[in-house]
């Protein structure tokens, strides 16, 4: 006898009504986990809104754009590895992080020979908050990166953790192809918003008060 | 402008994107991993979305109300081709029917931008974006597998073989196609299908899987005019269930 069910793919699938135990199989590799930006609306700053894990860069963007362009409007999404963002340590928010945290001056002999390139970063303002984009600056290393972001973005208050990440290990949305992101009003059933479940469990409860 | 034409044009993409819609729909929570099948539910919901746009203009030109016309028809009534009806079979079947058939999709889409019949150029215009978002998903999820383990290579590739009589299905001749590109409605079907082998070879070409001799195939006709798979019918039933049941239904 196979499995009949009220949901007809089920039943299609016809598997057996009493399963055997599974073949244990051997462990399997993990995907690598990245770590999604998304921008609200048109010129607004690009905020942390969570990982995905995926193959590579490009099936993490799908990803992303599955699980968080849906809920909130998006006009845009960064994502990147997760080994790729460097973490300063975190203090509360009393002090800003760039005053504990001690970056060594960079040696001037060191940096010779390397060239300058873009890194982005993001302050976290409050424990429990997303990270937030802050601004791009130029440098030769990360450590370098965050002595420029000191100068430039650390008069920005509350600061209770930054991200450092090169933009070159940034995979971003393509600007021709805005379009994806408009969604058209007739989907508010996508909106969990659009269910109206508690006006009905407190229907059903006066219609069925418990004895 | 002709109607007749106009008509016959609506109701082959709007019932390609129902009947797609449909199918797909039967990923949810049968997905290979948690994301892919909020993807393909998602893009399911797209497809339906579109199909409604596409009855809506009908219903503008006479025909019945959306939800009659989708689901109170038997599937001799049906202009999708046959491609989009058949089972969703495994997960390697639909990725390359969702590929074959989006590729297709967004150049129509394009085409239909410019067309003549403003409410079509409307709508074409409005919900192009996400049939962009397919077409990115599509590809860069045939460009992943193709090139990955020789399991999912063998399988992409038999899908593809079985697959692709029934994709040149898509491209059956209307009986309107002088009518319609003579008057700008639609550039016709033999311009959507030369565009589409280019950017379907594209992509295949940055895998393993390679293209069958076209020459060798024979397509799959008759979807444009009523005649379908054995597969057709029971989806219908299974989709107009509850229509069936109570016409009024809310939920």
């Amino acid at each position: 006898m196979s499995l009949k069910s009220l949901d007809p793919r089920v039943t299609r699938l016809e598997l057996p009504e009493n399963p055997t135990e599974p073949t244990p199989k051997p462990e399997l590799d993990q995907l690598i986990t990245y770590e999604v930006f998304h921008q609200k609306k048109e010129n607004a700053a690009y905020t942390y809104v969570g990982p995905v894990h995926a193959a590579n860069e490009e099936v993490a963007f799908l990803f992303g754009k599955e699980q968080y362009s849906r809920r909130y409007a998006c006009t845009g999404m960064w994502v990147t590895e997760t080994k790729n963002v460097m973490v300063t340590p975190y203090t509360d928010e009393a002090v800003s992080v760039y005053d504990v945290i001690r970056i060594q001056p960079e040696n001037v002999t060191e940096n010779v020979g390397k060239t300058a390139e873009n890194y982005e970063i993001f302050h976290l303002k409050k424990r429990g908050k997303a990270h937030q984009h802050m601004g791009t600056v130029s440098a030769t290393s990360y450590e370098d990166a965050l002595a420029e972001a000191k100068s430039q973005f650390g008069d920005k208050k509350p600061c209770v953790n930054v991200w450092v990440i090169k933009a070159a290990d940034m995979f971003r949305s393509e600007e021709e192809d805005k379009d994806i992101w408009s969604t058209t009003k007739e989907k508010e059933y996508r909106e969990a918003t659009a269910y109206r479940v508690l006006d009905k469990i407190t229907k059903y409860k006066e219609e069925n008060p418990v004895a | 402008m002709n109607t007749e034409a106009l008509k016959d044009l609506l109701y082959k993409i709007a019932d390609d994107q129902l009947i797609l819609g449909h199918r797909n729909s039967e990923w949810t929570g049968f997905g290979p991993m948690l994301e892919e099948d909020i993807a393909f539910s998602s893009m399911a919901q797209d497809k339906l979305g579109h199909s409604l746009a596409f009855y809506k203009i009908l219903h503008e030109l006479g025909e019945a109300e959306p939800d009659t016309v989708a689901f109170t028809r038997n599937a001799n009534q049906f202009h999708n081709c046959q491609l989009v009806e058949l089972p969703i079979g495994e997960y390697d079947f639909s990725l390359i029917r969702h590929f074959l058939f989006d590729n297709a999709e967004i150049l129509r889409f394009d085409m239909l931008t410019r067309s003549s019949y403003e409410p079509i150029a409307k709508v074409a215009t409005k919900l192009k974006g996400e049939v962009k978002y397919h077409v990115l998903h599509a590809n860069t999820m045939i460009k992943q597998l193709g090139s990955s383990t020789d399991e999912a290579i063998e399988r992409l590739q038999n899908s593809l073989n079985e697959a692709l009589p029934y994709a040149l299905g898509i491209f059956e001749k209307s009986k309107f196609d002088n009518e319609l590109i003579a008057e700008g409605i639609f550039e016709g079907e033999e311009k959507l299908q030369t565009q589409w082998l280019e950017n379907i070879k594209k992509v295949l070409s940055q895998t393993h899987l390679e293209l069958p001799d076209l020459n060798t195939i024979t397509p799959k006709f008759g979807g444009r005019y009523g005649e379908h798979t054995e597969h057709l019918q029971p989806l219908l039933d299974e989709m107009a269930e509850v229509f069936s049941i109570d016409p009024t239904a809310e939920w």
